[in-house]
C-alpha cells in the first residue's frame, strides 16, 4: 500500500513538473495561421537599421573548416553595414552527420549547416530547409553554375546555397604510359601493351553512370513537394545496351582491375579513374610523370560516345525560422559564405572546387590541372540524384556486362533493372481520391483511384455511384490531411454540398449527385477543379 | 502416443528412446500452448472477477461507513487526520490537491487533443518587407501524446490512491471498534526500515524503470498506431495523427504497395530465427567444449588461457568489430594475406553477396560471433563444469565408459538442466543483438528487393538492425519501426514462453538417466 | 610461396620421372597387401581382406580397435583431401585465375581433412605397434614408412597379443591428448589475439605517403613500416582527452549507481515475500523482451526537454542508464539466493531491523556479487555508441569516447585518422582490460553462481 502511495505521488511530482514544462509550449498555438500579406512596399531589399542586432547562432560545419568559417564570420561582423554582429558557435559536424542530425530533430540543429546534395531532397521534405526569397535566389541562380543550382532547386524554388562543385571523377593517368588519353580503346590497349592496370571502379553505380550518360540515357529522380517521385529513368533501351556493351568491352580486357584508388599506382596501374579526394596522392606518387584529363571517349559498333559523370555538390542550408528578422540575418551571412571570396579562399586552403562562375574562371582554379579537368569533365556531369536504393540495382547492371557480352543477356539485365526501377517508383504511388464508396480504403493500390498526370497538375476521371453519402478527398497515400478536400476545391463548387465544417469535419468533397466526374489538383497549390463529364 | 511407464521405457532400444523423447516433445508443445492460452484466460477473468469485487466493497464502505468516511469520498485523507493519522492523511490530501489543480491547468487539454492529435501544423509565412519565408509553427503533436498518456496514467494513479484512501478508511473504522490502536505516523515512518523495507528499496528503482522504460515502451507502442516519421514529426514539418491498424496493414500485406514491407520482414525474421540459433548453439557447445579442454587435469596455465580468450569480453566491442570486419574487406589484411600466400589471384569479397545468395556474409556473421562469444561461454562452463561431483566420473570410467560416452551422459545433460533459462535468455537476447551485425556489415550486402523506403534491409540484417535502419533511413520512419518492435516483442514472448513451459518436461526425461 | 606452383611442379615431376615413381608405387601396394595379408593372419582375421580396398582398412583399424570412425578417418578423409586439393586446382584453372570463395574454403577444408588422416594414421599405427608389442623405434618406423613396416610386421615373428587395453597406457594416452589440446589451445590464443595485435601495431604506424599524408584506411600489411608515438600524441593534442574524461566519469558514477540500485533490486526480490513479488518478476521479464533501440526516440525528447543533450549529454546519458538499471537483477538476485535465509532469521531473532539485516550481515557476504555488479557497469558505458550518439551531437563536449571515435571515421578525415583511431581504441581498451583481468575471479563467481541457480 505504501509503495503505491509512495509511487503515486512521485507520479505527481513528475506531473507537476510537466505542468510546469507545458506552460511554456502553450504558448505556441497563440500565433495566427494564417500566411501574412502584408503589401510589399521595399521588394526585396531590407533596410539597414532593422536588422542590427546581436545574434547568437550555431553553425556545422566540416572540421577542416571549423577555422575558416570563424575567420570567415569574424570577417562579416566587420564589413556588413547594417550593424549585425553574429556571435556563433562554430561546431564540427561532417556533412553526412550534419544532414542526418537535422532530419532527426530540426529544432536541435545548426542554424547554418553544410550538407552534400545527395541529402537535399530528404533534408526538404523533412523541412529543415528555410526556402530563399527573391533576392536570395537571384543571388544563387547569377552567380553559380548551372548544375550546382539545380542541385539546390526542388519544384522550381531554391532551398540552399552553393557553395563547392567538385565531387566528381576524371582520369588520372600516367603520361609515359597512355598516349592518347582521349580514346577508351586506345588506352585500353596502351595498359596492355605495358602490362599495367587500368583501374576504374565500374562495379560501383556510381561510376558505372558514366557509359550509360555518355551514351545518352538518363537516370533523374526528384521528389515533389508531396513526396512522390517524378522519375525519368532511360537506361533501358538501345542506348542502355551500347553503354553496357561499352562495359564489357573494358571488364574483359585482363588489365582491368576495379579499385578506384589513386594508391594503386604504386602497384602497377596506369590509368587511375577518381575524384579530386585522390589529386595528392596521385602528385605524390606519379610525380611529373601524372596527367589528368576529363573521362576519353568510349567505342561500340564504330561509335564514339563520350563518358559522363556523376557531379555532387556541398551546399549551405539555413534552419526554418520563426523570426523573420533572425531569418533575414542567417540568409545574409549565408550569402557571403558562399560568394565568390568565400569560396576563393576556401579553394585556397582546402583545394574544393568553387560552385561560383567567376571563380571557377580565376587564374588560380584554372592553373590547377586537377580542377581543370574537374571543370572539363563538368560539362558533361550530371547532378547526382537518384535514391537509395538505385546503387544496387545499378551495381547488377555491372555485374552482369561484366560476366558475358551476350546481347541477350545483357538486355535481360537491362530489363530487371526496369523492374526495379518500377518498384522502386511505385512506393509512392502519389495522390489519390479516396471515397466513402470504396471503404475509405487508401491503404491498397488496386482499390483506389490514382490522380495522375505530368508535372504539377494531376487529374482523374471517377464516377461516384449513388448512394447516402457521396463524399471523399483526395489524400496522400496512408495519410489524411485535412488540406485536400472541400476548402480547397476552386472552380465547380457547385457540384459539391457546401456544408459547414461542424457537419463536414473531415473536410470532405460531398457530390450532390451520382455520376462521372473529373478531379484536377495543381500540387503546387492544393487547388482543386470539378468537372461532370458523364 | 503412448505413454511408457519407467521400468518400459528404460527397455526400449537407442533408436526407440530417442523416437520417444522427438514424440514426447512434440506431444508436449500442443499441451504448453493450451496451459499457455488456459492461463491468459484464468488471468482475464480474475481480473475481471477482481473489479467487480472492488465496486461491490466501495459501495458497501459507503453504505455502512460512518460520516468520516463518508467525507472521505470527497476529500481524500480526511478520514485518516479525523482519527488521528495527520501524516497519511496529509499525504492523501496533498495529492488530492495536486491532481485536481494539474487537471485544471494542463491535463484536461491535452486529453482533450489527445483523440486528434493536434490540429494546426506549421505553416508557410511570406515576410515581403525582409523578403524572407519564415515558419509559424503550431500544436505538437509529440507533446500531445505524451503528455495526454501521462495524464492517462496520472489519472489511473488518482483513481488507485483514492481506493486505497477509501480502503483504509474501511480497515481504520474497523480497527478502531475493535478496540486496536491506529498506526502512526511514527510508526509508518519505522515500519519504512522494517517491515516494508522491501517498499523503502524498491521505490527508487522501481521509479526509475516506471518513468524510463515502461513510458517509452507504451509510448511507443501507441507510435506503432499513428503515422509519426521524420517527415510527419508532429512539429517541425507536419503533424500526425491516428491511422488505426493501417501500420500492421502495410507490413503485413501480401499485395499491393506494402508488399515490400511484408517480403522483406519475412525474410529478415526468418534469417533472425537461424542466426539466433547459430549464433547461441554454436557458441554454447563450443564455449563448453573449450572449458572442457582447458579444465583438463595436465593442462598447463590455465589461467593464462582464460585470460587470453577472456581478452575479447574486455574490450569493447565496437573497436575489435570494426577492425574485424575492417580485416575481412576486400582490401584488407585477410585478402592481402591470402593473395600472398598464392593461394588466391583475385581478393574474396567476405562481405559482399553473389549472384546466387549472400550465404559468405551470414556464415562469416556466425563465425566471428564464435569469436567474441566463446569466452562467455567458457567461462560460465568453467563454473558449472567445476561443480560437477567428480565421483561421477569415476564410476563411469570404472564401468568402461568411453570419453564421448561419459560427456554424453554426464556433462552434456548437467549443463543443460542448469543452463537451460540462460540459453533461453541467450536466444532471445542473440535475436536482438545489434552490436555484432550492425558493426561487421551494417545489415549488407544489400537486399536490392528491398527499396530504402523499407529500410535499405540488407542480407545479414536482423529485425533489430533493420528497426534501426527505418529509424534513421529515409523518412525516419519510427511508426514502422514501432510496427517492427512490437512484432519482435511477440515472436520472442511466443518462443519464450513455449519453451519455459516445455523445460520442466524435458528436464524430467533427463532424470531418466 | 605460390601454392598453386607447387602443386603444379609436383604434378609435372610425377609425370617426367613416370617410370620411377611407379615401380615405387607398385612396390608399396605390393607391400601393403602382403603386410596386411600377414598380420590379419596373425590377428585371426581373414586375411584375403587385405586385398579388398575398405575392407582392410576397416579390419585394420578394427584390431587398433578404433572402429567406424578410424575407417571414416583413416580411409575417407585422406581421399577427401587429395580430392580437395585437386578441386582446387581444378577450379583454379576453370576460372582462369580468379578466385571464388569456393576456393578459399576446399583449401583449408583439405587441409583440415589431411591433418586429421595424419592424426588417425598415428593413432591407429600406435595402436598396432602396441598390439603387437612393438617399440618405439618400430612404430615410428611405421608412422613414416608405412608399406616397409607393414611387410616387417606381417613376415617377422611377433604375435599378436590382444592386450587388456588396445589403448594406449593411461600415461601416454593422456600425454598425447594434453599435448594435442596445448597445440589447439596455443592455435586459439593465436587467433583470438590477432586482431587485438593488429590494432596495436596499426596504433603505432606513422609511416606517411610521400607528400605526408598518411596511408589509407584499408591497409592488406600489418607491420607498420615506421612506427613512432606520434598518433598517441596527437590523440592526447585532440578532443580525445575530453571525450576518455567524459566516458569515465560516466563509467565511474554509473557504476555506483547502478550497484547501488540492482543490489536493492535483487535483495528485496530474493529476501521479500510480498504480494506482487512474482507478478513483478514476470513483468519485468516481459519488459526485458522489447526492443531497446524503441525508447531511443522518446527518450532523446525526454532528455530534450530537460536540456540534457548535445553539450550536456553527460548526464543525460548517466541518468538514462542508471534509471532502467534496475531491470538487470537477474544475476545478483540468484547469488543472493544462495546465501541462506537462517543468517537473515537469526539476525531478526536477536532484534535487528530489516535495514540492519541487509548492511551489517548480508553485504559483507555478497562481495563477490558487488564487485561483479560493480565490473559489468563500469564497463558498459565505454561501448555504448548507438544511444550515445542519438544524444551527444554538435557540441564535441559531450560525447563518449565511442561517439567520437566513431566521428573520425567519416569519409574525408578517415584517411588522416584510423591510426588514431587504433590508438584510441587501445587507450580505450586499457583500463576495462585491466579492470577485468584483476577482478576475473569475481567475474566468474558472479556469473556461474548467478545464471546457475536463477
Amino acid at each position: 500500500m505504501k509503495l503505491k502511495k509512495i509511487a503515486a505521488l512521485l507520479l505527481a511530482v513528475l506531473m507537476v513538473f510537466a505542468l510546469v514544462a507545458c506552460d511554456g509550449s502553450t504558448n505556441e498555438t497563440t500565433k495566427k495561421p494564417e500566411g501574412g500579406n502584408t503589401p510589399a512596399t521595399t521588394q526585396g531589399n531590407q533596410g539597414g537599421s532593422e536588422l542590427a542586432g546581436t545574434y547568437e547562432i550555431k553553425v556545422w560545419c566540416a572540421e577542416k573548416m571549423v577555422d575558416l568559417t570563424t575567420n570567415q564570420i569574424k570577417a562579416f561582423n566587420e564589413k556588413n553595414t547594417d550593424g549585425i554582429v553574429i556571435k556563433a558557435t562554430v561546431q564540427n559536424v561532417s556533412e553526412g552527420e550534419a544532414a542526418t542530425q537535422m532530419i532527426t530533430d530540426v529544432d536541435a540543429g545548426g542554424d547554418l549547416y553544410c550538407f552534400a546534395d545527395d541529402q537535399f531532397a530528404r533534408l526538404v521534405q523533412a523541412g529543415a530547409l528555410s526556402k530563399l526569397g527573391t533576392q536570395a535566389s537571384e543571388f544563387v541562380t547569377t552567380n553559380n553554375d548551372a548544375g550546382a543550382v539545380k542541385a539546390a532547386t526542388i519544384n522550381g524554388e531554391i532551398y540552399a546555397y552553393p557553395m563547392t562543385a567538385d565531387n566528381t571523377y576524371f582520369m588520372y593517368y600516367d603520361k609515359t604510359v597512355i598516349t592518347d588519353p582521349t580514346s577508351m580503346d586506345k588506352i585500353i590497349a596502351d595498359c596492355e601493351a605495358a602490362d599495367k592496370q587500368l583501374c576504374f571502379d565500374v562495379g560501383n553505380g556510381w561510376y558505372l553512370a558514366s557509359y550509360f550518360f555518355g551514351a545518352g540515357c538518363s537516370s533523374d529522380w526528384s521528389t515533389d513537394k508531396d513526396g512522390h517521385w517524378v522519375v525519368n529513368d532511360t537506361f533501358n533501351s538501345d542506348e542502355g545496351l551500347i553503354a553496357m556493351k561499352g562495359m564489357n568491352k573494358l571488364m574483359s580486357s585482363p588489365k582491368f582491375d576495379s579499385k578506384s584508388n589513386a594508391a594503386e599506382f604504386d602497384n602497377g596501374a596506369a590509368v587511375v579513374v577518381s575524384g579530386t579526394w585522390d589529386s595528392s596522392t596521385a602528385k605524390s606518387i606519379l610525380g611529373d610523370k601524372m596527367g589528368v584529363a576529363a573521362l576519353p571517349k568510349y567505342t561500340v559498333d564504330g561509335k564514339d560516345y563520350e563518358l559522363g559523370s556523376f557531379m555532387g555538390y556541398k551546399l549551405v542550408g539555413v534552419k526554418p525560422q520563426s523570426d523573420a528578422v533572425k531569418a533575414a540575418v542567417l540568409h545574409k551571412l549565408a550569402q557571403f559564405l558562399t560568394d565568390k571570396d568565400a569560396q576563393i579562399e576556401r579553394f585556397n586552403t582546402a583545394n574544393w572546387g568553387p560552385s561560383n562562375l567567376e571563380a571557377m574562371k580565376s587564374d588560380a582554379v584554372q592553373n590547377d590541372p586537377v580542377l581543370a579537368a574537374v571543370a572539363a569533365q563538368a560539362q558533361r556531369a550530371v547532378v547526382q540524384n537518384v535514391p537509395d536504393g538505385w546503387w544496387n540495382l545499378a551495381a547488377a547492371l555491372s555485374a552482369k556486362a561484366k560476366e558475358t557480352g551476350d546481347e541477350a543477356a545483357l538486355k535481360e539485365a537491362l530489363k530487371t533493372y526496369n523492374d526495379g526501377v518500377e518498384l522502386l517508383k511505385n512506393l509512392k504511388p502519389g495522390l489519390l481520391f479516396v471515397g466513402a464508396w470504396n471503404g475509405w480504403n487508401n491503404a491498397v493500390v488496386e482499390d483506389t483511384y490514382i490522380l495522375t498526370g505530368d508535372g504539377d497538375v494531376l487529374s482523374l476521371t471517377l464516377e461516384v455511384p449513388e448512394s447516402d453519402y457521396m463524399g471523399g478527398r483526395i489524400v496522400n497515400n496512408g495519410k489524411w490531411e485535412s488540406d485536400k478536400g472541400q476548402a480547397q476545391v476552386t472552380t465547380g463548387k457547385e457540384l459539391i454540398k457546401d456544408l459547414s465544417p461542424e457537419e463536414n469535419g473531415d473536410n470532405n468533397i460531398v457530390f450532390v449527385e451520382p455520376g462521372t466526374y473529373k478531379i484536377t489538383i495543381n500540387t503546387t497549390n492544393n487547388e482543386i477543379t470539378l468537372e461532370k463529364v458523364g | 502416443m503412448k505413454r511408457y511407464t519407467d521400468m518400459e521405457y528404460l527397455r526400449l532400444s537407442k533408436g526407440r528412446k530417442f523416437l520417444y523423447k522427438i514424440a514426447a516433445f512434440f506431444c508436449a508443445i500442443p499441451r504448453g500452448l493450451k496451459n499457455f492460452f488456459l492461463g491468459i484466460v484464468r488471468a482475464v477473468v480474475n481480473f475481471f472477477q477482481s473489479i467487480g469485487r472492488e465496486f461491490a466493497d466501495i459501495f458497501t464502505t459507503f453504505v455502512k461507513g460512518d460520516w468520516k468516511t463518508k467525507l472521505s469520498y470527497l476529500v481524500m485523507g480526511f478520514g485518516n487526520i479525523a482519527r488521528g493519522q495527520i501524516l497519511r492523511g496529509l499525504l492523501f490530501l496533498l495529492f488530492e490537491a495536486v491532481f485536481i489543480v494539474y487537471m485544471i491547468v494542463a491535463g484536461a487539454k491535452w486529453m482533450s487533443m489527445l483523440p486528434s492529435l493536434g490540429k494546426v501544423g506549421p505553416h508557410e509565412v511570406y515576410n515581403a518587407v525582409l523578403d524572407q519565408y519564415t515558419t509559424e509553427y503550431g500544436d505538437n503533436s509529440f507533446k500531445i501524446l505524451l503528455y495526454g498518456v501521462l495524464t492517462i496514467f496520472f489519472i489511473i494513479a488518482f483513481i488507485y490512491t483514492w481506493r486505497v484512501n477509501i480502503r483504509q478508511n474501511k480497515i481504520s473504522e474497523q480497527i478502531i471498534k475493535s478496540g486496536k490502536p491506529l498506526k502512526s505516523g511514527g510508526d509508518d515512518l519505522r515500519s519504512l526500515v522494517d517491515d516494508n523495507f522491501h517498499r523503502t528499496l524498491l521505490a527508487l528503482p522501481m521509479t526509475g524503470i516506471l518513468i524510463f522504460t515502461v513510458m517509452p515502451i507504451i509510448f511507443m507502442i501507441l507510435v506503432a498506431f499513428t503515422n509519426y516519421s521524420g517527415i510527419n514529426d508532429g512539429y517541425a514539418n507536419n503533424l500526425f495523427t491516428w491511422v488505426g491498424l493501417d501500420n500492421f496493414n502495410t507490413l503485413l500485406a501480401w499485395e499491393g504497395a506494402g508488399n515490400v514491407y511484408s517480403a522483406t520482414f519475412g525474410e529478415i525474421l526468418s534469417w533472425t530465427l537461424i542466426w539466433a540459433f547459430f549464433a547461441t548453439f554454436t557458441n554454447y557447445f563450443l564455449g563448453m567444449f573449450v572449458a572442457m579442454m582447458i579444465n583438463k587435469k595436465g593442462i598447463r596455465l590455465k589461467k593464462l588461457w582464460r585470460t587470453i580468450l577472456v581478452l575479447t569480453i574486455a574490450i569493447p566491442q565496437f573497436i575489435s568489430l570494426l577492425y574485424v570486419s575492417k580485416m575481412f574487406d576486400k582490401n584488407g589484411i585477410v585478402n592481402g594475406l591470402l593473395s600472398d600466400l598464392g593461394v588466391i589471384r583475385q581478393n574474396i569479397d567476405f562481405w559482399g553477396s553473389t549472384a546466387h545468395s549472400a550465404l559468405l556474409p551470414r556464415v562469416m556473421v556466425i563465425v566471428i560471433n564464435i569469436w567474441i562469444g566463446i569466452p562467455y561461454l567458457m567461462l560460465i562452463a568453467t563454473g558449472i563444469l567445476m561443480n560437477i561431483p567428480a565421483d561421477l566420473y569415476e564410476s563411469a570410467k570404472i564401468d568402461g565408459a568411453s570419453g564421448w560416452k561419459q560427456f554424453s551422459k554426464i556433462t552434456l545433460p548437467y549443463m543443460l538442466f542448469i543452463t537451460g533459462p540462460y540459453l533461453l535468455t541467450s536466444f532471445t537476447g542473440n535475436m536482438n543483438n545489434f552490436n555484432v551485425i550492425y558493426l561487421l556489415t551494417g545489415g549488407k550486402p544489400i537486399n536490392a528487393a528491398a527499396s530504402s523506403a523499407a529500410g535499405s534491409a540488407g542480407y545479414t540484417d536482423l529485425l533489430i538492425t533493420w528497426l534501426f535502419k527505418i529509424t534513421t533511413g529515409e523518412g525516419a520512419k519510427y511508426y514502422m519501426a514501432s510496427v517492427i518492435g512490437i512484432l519482435v516483442f511477440i515472436v520472442v514472448a511466443i518462443i519464450s514462453l513455449v519453451v519455459y513451459n516445455l523445460l520442466p518436461s524435458i528436464k524430467n526425461e533427463e532424470d531418466f538417466q | 610461396m605460390n601454392y598453386y606452383a607447387i602443386v603444379n611442379n609436383t604434378l609435372e615431376f610425377i609425370k617426367e620421372n613416370a617410370l620411377i615413381v611407379g615401380i615405387i608405387a607398385a612396390f608399396c601396394v605390393v607391400a601393403i597387401t602382403v603386410g596386411m595379408w600377414k598380420v590379419f593372419q596373425k590377428a585371426g582375421k581373414h586375411p584375403w581382406m587385405a586385398v579388398i580396398p575398405f575392407a582392410r582398412d576397416y579390419t585394420l583399424t578394427e584390431i587398433g580397435s578404433t572402429g567406424l570412425i578410424g575407417v571414416l578417418a583413416y580411409v575417407i578423409l585422406p581421399i577427401l583431401g587429395i580430392i580437395n586439393l585437386n578441386g582446387i586446382r581444378y577450379f583454379y584453372d576453370l576460372n582462369k585465375g580468379a578466385s571464388k570463395p569456393i576456393y578459399a574454403i576446399l583449401f583449408v577444408l583439405g587441409t583440415i581433412f589431411l591433418a586429421i588422416a595424419l592424426f588417425f594414421h598415428v593413432l591407429s599405427s600406435i595402436k598396432l605397434s602396441n598390439a603387437f608389442e612393438k617399440g618405439t623405434g618400430f612404430l615410428i618406423g611405421l608412422i613414416l614408412l608405412p608399406p616397409v613396416f607393414l611387410l616387417i610386421l606381417g613376415l617377422d615373428q611377433s604375435k599378436y597379443v590382444r592386450s587388456v587395453s588396445t589403448s594406449l597406457g593411461l600415461k601416454a594416452s593422456r600425454a598425447i591428448s594434453n599435448t594435442l589440446i596445448h597445440i589447439v589451445l596455443v592455435i586459439m590464443a593465436i587467433i583470438w589475439l590477432v586482431p587485438f595485435v593488429c590494432i596495436v601495431l596499426q596504433s603505432f604506424r606513422t609511416e606517411t605517403k610521400p607528400d605526408g599524408t598518411m596511408i589509407t584506411w584499408i591497409v592488406p600489411d600489418v607491420f607498420p613500416k615506421k612506427w613512432g608515438l606520434d598518433n598517441y600524441i596527437n590523440l592526447f593534442k585532440s578532443d580525445f582527452v575530453d571525450w576518455y574524461l567524459n566516458t569515465f566519469i560516466i563509467a565511474a558514477v554509473v557504476a555506483l549507481l547502478q550497484t547501488f540500485i540492482v543490489l536493492c533490486m535483487s535483495y528485496t526480490l530474493s529476501r521479500f515475500r510480498f504480494k506482487l513479488r512474482k507478478g513483478l518478476m514476470q513483468f519485468m521479464l516481459i519488459l526485458g523482451m522489447f526492443p531497446g533501440m524503441l525508447t531511443m526516440i522518446i527518450l532523446y525528447r525526454v532528455l530534450k526537454d530537460l536540456g540534457l543533450t548535445e553539450a550536456h549529454a553527460v548526464p543525460g546519458l548517466i541518468l538514462v542508464y542508471v534509471a532502467s538499471s534496475g531491470m538487470g537483477y537477474y544475476i545478483s538476485k540468484g547469488f543472493f539466493d544462495t546465501i541462506p535465509k537462517t543468517l537473515d532469521e537469526a539476525a531478526r531473532v536477536d532484534g535487528a531491523t530489516r535495514a540492519q539485516v541487509l548492511f551489517k550481515i548480508i553485504l559483507p557476504l555478497a562481495k563477490p556479487i558487488v564487485i561483479y555488479t560493480v565490473l559489468t557497469a563500469f564497463m558498459a558505458p565505454w561501448g555504448d555508441f548507438v544511444f550515445a550518439r542519438y544524444i551527444a551531437f554538435g557540441d564535441s563536449s559531450g560525447m563518449n569516447a565511442a561517439v567520437g571515435l566513431w566521428k573520425w571515421l567519416t569519409q574525408d578525415m578517415i584517411n588522416l585518422r584510423y591510426t588514431m583511431f587504433c590508438a584510441g581504441g587501445v587507450l580505450v581498451a586499457i583500463p576495462v582490460a585491466v579492470l577485468f583481468m584483476c577482478l576475473q575471479k569475481y567475474y566468474v563467481e558472479g556469473v556461474t553462481g548467478g545464471a546457475v541457480k536463477g
